[in-house]
């Protein structure tokens, strides 16, 4: 009962299928996070490891043929997969936002950008004013850092660039003063440049309006930067969550691990090679056995090959899922035995 | 927007040129004179070509064909009814007016009942309702005007006696209901397909998914966010709707004993009236080339995307 | 990379290690093969049998396709299988309802029973015989009886009754239309050894309805629909393989050519765009008619008696297509050219020194057989469409040839009278173009998933 209401969002145990013709897509098996109020939580993966899937679970935008099979989101105490649709339509925009990836496409090209923001109101709330939306909207683009926002209101998406693009979807997520906004790799598709402003505008306003954020990225930069903890998930799995410091200073689970290596680091000297990881990401299909990370793991051990391995987790809320982690004790147990 | 506009002017003017010089070309191919006829004599032949400059050079008659267009003189015709300025035969025996009412009709008629049915099939994807939509158009792309055309007649005019086997001048609501039905309707199960197609398009495209994240309302989204979307390759096609309904006013004119511009073109054609032949290819083209000016213009409105000044294909 | 052994371990409660109950063998590392037998690679699956699982599994065009193919075996099988043709006028069976017998045919019908079997002229299948003076001589049995007629006759049965050796002449007038009892019969008085020149009269396999009526001069409107749906499938066939051999070489050049020649050639594309082509079309029925027949009479190439085989309205509707109908296909082809030209393999093959007509061939064409075939594959119905349209105005094929449009056309007249007659072609070119529209979608949806909706 307290643990909710401290919560905003709880995931338990999630999962999310795609049912298509060549068999059930595991996409999301079974992840559990919690979200506190104020809190920005980083979900990092590459691509297809079911991160985004996870996010459009909890909105509930997901698309025919994905499903929810099973565990359960709660959003500020309230299960949010009990709603129907009409209720769900009422929480979208309100309580929780999403931005998304590509911001050359997601917004209606036919539409001005007031039109747009000002919707994303009137749709919530019929008795607010014209003018008072409109308003609030010049507001919004402001917030986000646009020039001539009551100039830019009347213009046409393709008129912007795409950093604008960006921030207008950002301000169009904000209007309603959501809760919760999930960022689905809001940076991805924009330069590096942009990207860099983009994230401060996010920062900026986060403080501002005082929203969580589930930020979605395969871009481990932008998650140190921004986040408060982070979740590594890989093939549908969370195989490493905890503080944004733990993770990035004492990664323990080797796909983070190898993640960190991969990535160029300025703190580092010159000469230092980046390590790209070996192999593909598994098929979903057709998961493995064991650990889903295991044959491509430097690390691999044969148990690895034929059991999933539990998490571990240390005091502060850091979890990881590797066999590792209980090779100390094994040995113990194991010398044990023998004596 | 005007230099555009004037731009198109232009070329439609090359594209009509180019047009006339391939209509003439083609009249002049057909072999024999317009005059023969098993009584004439090479004498009267000759006469005949001499008073209607068919004597003259084929690049001079040419010359002269367009000049005179220039001029707004359409020459008079030889033959249908000979003597007669076919200024009048096509503006001022109501042929014209005939033909534009009944396309005119049919267009909207198209449009009006075309884009709400691929609207509701949209809406209700999968339901019994798009089941039988797609069920309809899928057929009615497939029955050929003329066959529809003389179904109707048999079965509302011969078998039942509601309606008259003779449209003539449309002048009741009576009789426009056949021709406009039979020329309209394939079109009208075309704009339907059309519309549903490129409305699910537009449901599977980002801005929707952004629209659903705000919370917009179901219907909100299918009226105003992917009708608008949608109508774009609508509105292209409506260009060579135009051209086809042309097609089908020869069929249409025919069945219901219409005397339009569409039936008295193919008495023409067979008749070798040459000025006829000309002035009406000139005045369907340029209708035809002035509606896809229409629709190129509509498009900007519905799309702000689409600068006109420099539209690229 | 970082050292795991060199890492503090995580704090790990021994109650759950004992309760997994590992050993340290479990620890060992696992060899290279080990990881990759967990990675089952799924076969991947090349795009022509991806496009084929897709389209198997689309019902409606599987349907279709089923569908099209009966009207294949109607067109092409059929006429084989009755015994009439298109363009005979069958005596006495003017204007005929659906599955109904002339007058002749109904007797021999009802007659059949009392024969083992019995013969007529040629062109008179399953009707009684007019035999006019001469000689002539049947088979039966292995024997051959020849006989000598000493006059005409009008409306005779020739034949061997049930359980006679020799053949009979019966006069119509002997024969109960109702029941088929033969009231009277004469012997044939035959011979051994037919005389010279003596006419053989055909065996007659039995009596065979008009299944769709005939026409208003004896022509059996089945055998003709038949006909006509041959004839307007492989105006269709050709018209669209005209379009996509002019087309396509017109696009991909255009494509690959680009600057001032792409910029001419799409304008010319434009211009014949804009033409509303009816008009043409028209006028070029009319004015390849004549010079197309003046051609056919008089010249004695093959490809002269090839046309004439098909007949000038034909010919020129195939020419109108070559003049306007390609533009689409150009476009299209041109369209998939510019986009496949900035590929990367593309480039290589050009950095690699490869030619032009290399490129179209070994690179361009087998990346867009996808559009030409449903490019293609639509054509079809709209040539069947502009052929019905032109023949129904009177300037498609000419009698005795048919097509759909110009049954149709011919139905026209007596709507009022025989409705039928327009009814059977019209179904067929209906079913014929739905089924091509809807294989034709289903090829679009195998073939490009991204245009699947």
């Amino acid at each position: 009962m307290n643990e909710s209401k401290k919560n905003l969002l709880e995931v338990k145990d999630l999962k999310v299928s795609f049912f298509t013709p060549a068999g059930e897509v595991k996409a999301v098996d079974g992840i559990s996070y919690t979200l506190g109020y104020n809190e920005v939580m980083g979900i990092v993966g590459e691509s297809g490891s079911g991160k985004s899937v996870e996010a459009y679970a909890v909105i509930g935008l997901l698309q025919n043929p994905g499903k929810v099979v099973g565990g359960s989101i709660t959003f500020e105490g309230e299960d949010l997969l009990s709603y129907d649709e009409e209720q769900m339509r009422g929480v979208r925009g309100k309580d929780i936002s999403m931005i998304f990836q590509n911001p050359m496409t997601c917004l209606n090209p036919v539409y001005t950008i007031g039109n747009q923001l000002t919707e994303a109101l009137t749709c919530h709330d019929t008795s607010i004013s014209k003018e008072e939306a409109w308003n609030r909207a010049v507001h919004m683009l402001q917030l986000v850092g646009i020039n001539n926002a009551e100039k830019r209101m009347t213009q046409y998406p393709h008129e912007f660039s795409g950093g604008m693009r960006q921030r207008a979807m950002i301000a169009m997520a904000l209007i309603g003063e959501p809760k919760l906004l999930i960022a689905d790799e809001p940076t991805t598709a924009l330069d590096v440049t942009i990207q860099a402003q983009i994230l401060d505008v996010m920062k900026d306003i986060q403080k501002r309006v005082n929203t969580s954020i589930i930020f979605i990225t395969h871009n481990l930069g932008v998650v140190a930067e921004v986040c408060d903890k982070v979740s590594v998930m890989y093939a549908g799995k969370i195989v490493e969550q905890g503080d944004v410091n733990d993770i990035f200073y004492d990664p323990q689970h080797p796909y983070t691990k190898a993640l960190l290596a991969s990535m160029p680091r300025l703190d580092e000297g010159e000469h230092e090679r980046l390590i790209p990881i070996e192999g593909t990401p598994i098929d979903l299909l057709d998961p493995p056995q064991g650990c889903n990370f295991g044959p491509r793991c430097k690390e691999c051990r044969k148990i690895c090959l034929s059991k999933k391995p539990p998490y571990a987790e240390t005091g502060n809320g850091h979890i990881s899922a590797c066999w590792l982690h209980f090779m100390e004790g094994a040995k113990q147990a194991g010398s044990g035995e023998e004596a | 927007m005007i230099i555009y506009i004037l731009k198109r002017i232009g070329a439609a003017l090359l594209t009509l040129l180019v047009i006339m010089s391939i209509t003439f070309f083609l009249m002049n191919a057909i072999p024999g004179s317009p005059f023969l006829t098993e009584k004439s004599t090479p004498q009267q032949i000759e006469l005949a070509n001499k008073k209607y400059g068919l004597d003259k050079p084929l690049i001079v008659q040419l010359k002269n064909y367009v000049v005179n267009y220039l001029k707004g003189d359409l020459g008079t015709s030889l033959k249908m009814q000979e003597g007669t300025p076919v200024k009048d035969i096509i503006f001022h025996q109501g042929k014209f007016i005939l033909s534009i009412k009944l396309g005119l009709w049919s267009l909207a008629i198209a449009v009006l009942i075309g884009i709400p049915l691929g609207c509701i099939a949209a809406y209700n994807r999968g339901s019994w309702l798009d089941g039988f939509l797609r069920v309809m158009t899928t057929v009615g792309v497939a029955i050929p005007t003329f066959v529809l055309a003389t179904l109707l007649l048999a079965t509302f005019a011969v078998k039942l006696g509601w309606l008259d086997t003779i449209s003539g001048s449309l002048e009741s609501a009576k009789s426009m209901i056949m021709p406009i039905l039979s020329m309209s309707f394939y079109y009208i199960c075309y704009v339907a397909k059309l519309t549903r197609t490129s409305m699910l398009d537009a449901i599977n495209q980002d801005y929707i998914r952004t629209a659903r994240a705000k919370g917009v309302k179901r219907n909100i989204i299918i009226l105003k966010h992917a009708l608008r979307n949608s109508l774009i390759p609508v509105i292209t096609y409506l260009g060579p709707v135009t051209a086809g309904i042309i097609t089908g006013s020869f069929v249409v004119e025919s069945t219901f004993s219409i005397p339009g511009l569409g039936k008295y073109y193919v008495q023409c054609v067979m008749s070798r009236d040459y000025p006829v032949i000309m002035a009406t290819t000139v005045v369907l083209s340029a209708l035809v080339i002035f509606m896809n000016l229409v629709v190129d213009v509509a498009y900007k409105v519905v799309d702000p995307r689409i600068t006109l000044t420099n539209k690229e294909d | 990379m970082a050292d795991f052994g060199k890492l503090s371990p995580f704090q790990v409660d021994p109650a759950i290690v004992e309760g997994l109950s590992l050993s340290p063998d479990d620890f060992s590392p696992a060899s290279e093969g080990e990881k990759e037998n967990m990675v089952e690679k799924r076969k991947s699956v090349s795009y022509w049998r991806d496009a084929a699982r897709r389209f198997k599994a689309n019902t409606v065009s599987m349907v279709a396709l089923f569908i099209f193919l009966c009207c294949l075996v109607f067109a092409f099988i059929g006429p084989k299988l009755i015994p009439y043709s298109y363009g005979d006028q069958y005596r006495s069976s003017q204007k005929l309802g659906p599955m109904e017998y002339s007058k002749g045919e109904a007797l021999i019908k009802a007659a059949s029973a009392n024969f083992d079997s019995f013969y007529a002229t040629g062109l008179q299948a399953g009707s009684i015989t007019a035999i006019t003076k001469g000689n002539y001589f049947i088979e039966y049995k292995g024997n051959t009886y020849a006989f000598t007629a000493e006059k005409a006759m009008e409306g005779v049965i020739v034949g061997f009754l049930k359980g006679q050796a020799d053949p009979v002449i019966v006069k119509e007038a002997d024969v109960d239309p109702a029941t088929g009892a033969i009231a009277a019969w004469a012997p044939l008085e035959t011979t051994g050894d037919p005389a010279e020149g003596a006419t053989q009269l055909k065996l007659v396999k039995g009596v065979f309805p008009h299944v769709f009526g005939t026409d208003s001069v004896g022509r059996d409107l089945m055998a003709r629909t038949m006909y006509g749906a041959r004839v307007s499938i492989l105006i269709g066939l050709m018209a669209a393989l005209i379009v996509l051999i002019i087309g396509s070489i017109y696009g991909a050049i255009s494509g690959l050519a680009g600057g001032t020649v792409d910029f001419i050639m799409m304008r010319i594309v434009e211009l014949i765009y804009s033409i509303p082509e009816v008009l043409i079309v028209l006028l070029l029925q009319v004015v390849l008619k004549d010079p197309l027949q003046e051609w056919m009479d008089h010249s004695d190439t093959w490809l002269a008696h090839a046309a004439s085989a098909l007949g000038s309205g034909i010919i020129s509707i195939f020419i109108t297509f070559a003049l306007l109908y390609w533009v689409t296909m150009a476009r299209i082809v041109r369209g998939q050219v510019l986009q496949l030209r900035k590929q990367e393999y593309v480039t290589a093959a050009v950095a690699l020194g490869a030619g032009n007509g290399r490129i179209i061939k070994r690179h361009l064409l087998p990346n867009c057989v996808g559009a030409l075939v449903i490019t293609t594959c639509l054509q079809i119905p709209s040539a069947i469409f502009l052929e019905s349209f032109l023949s129904f105005l009177g300037l498609g094929v000419s009698a005795p040839m048919a097509s759909l449009g110009s049954l149709c056309s011919d139905a026209l007249q007596t709507i009022t009278l025989y409705p039928y007659r327009l009814i059977y072609p019209a179904v067929i070119l209906t079913v014929i173009v739905l089924t091509l529209n809807l294989v034709g979608d289903g090829l679009r949806d195998a073939l490009d998933p991204r245009l699947k909706k």
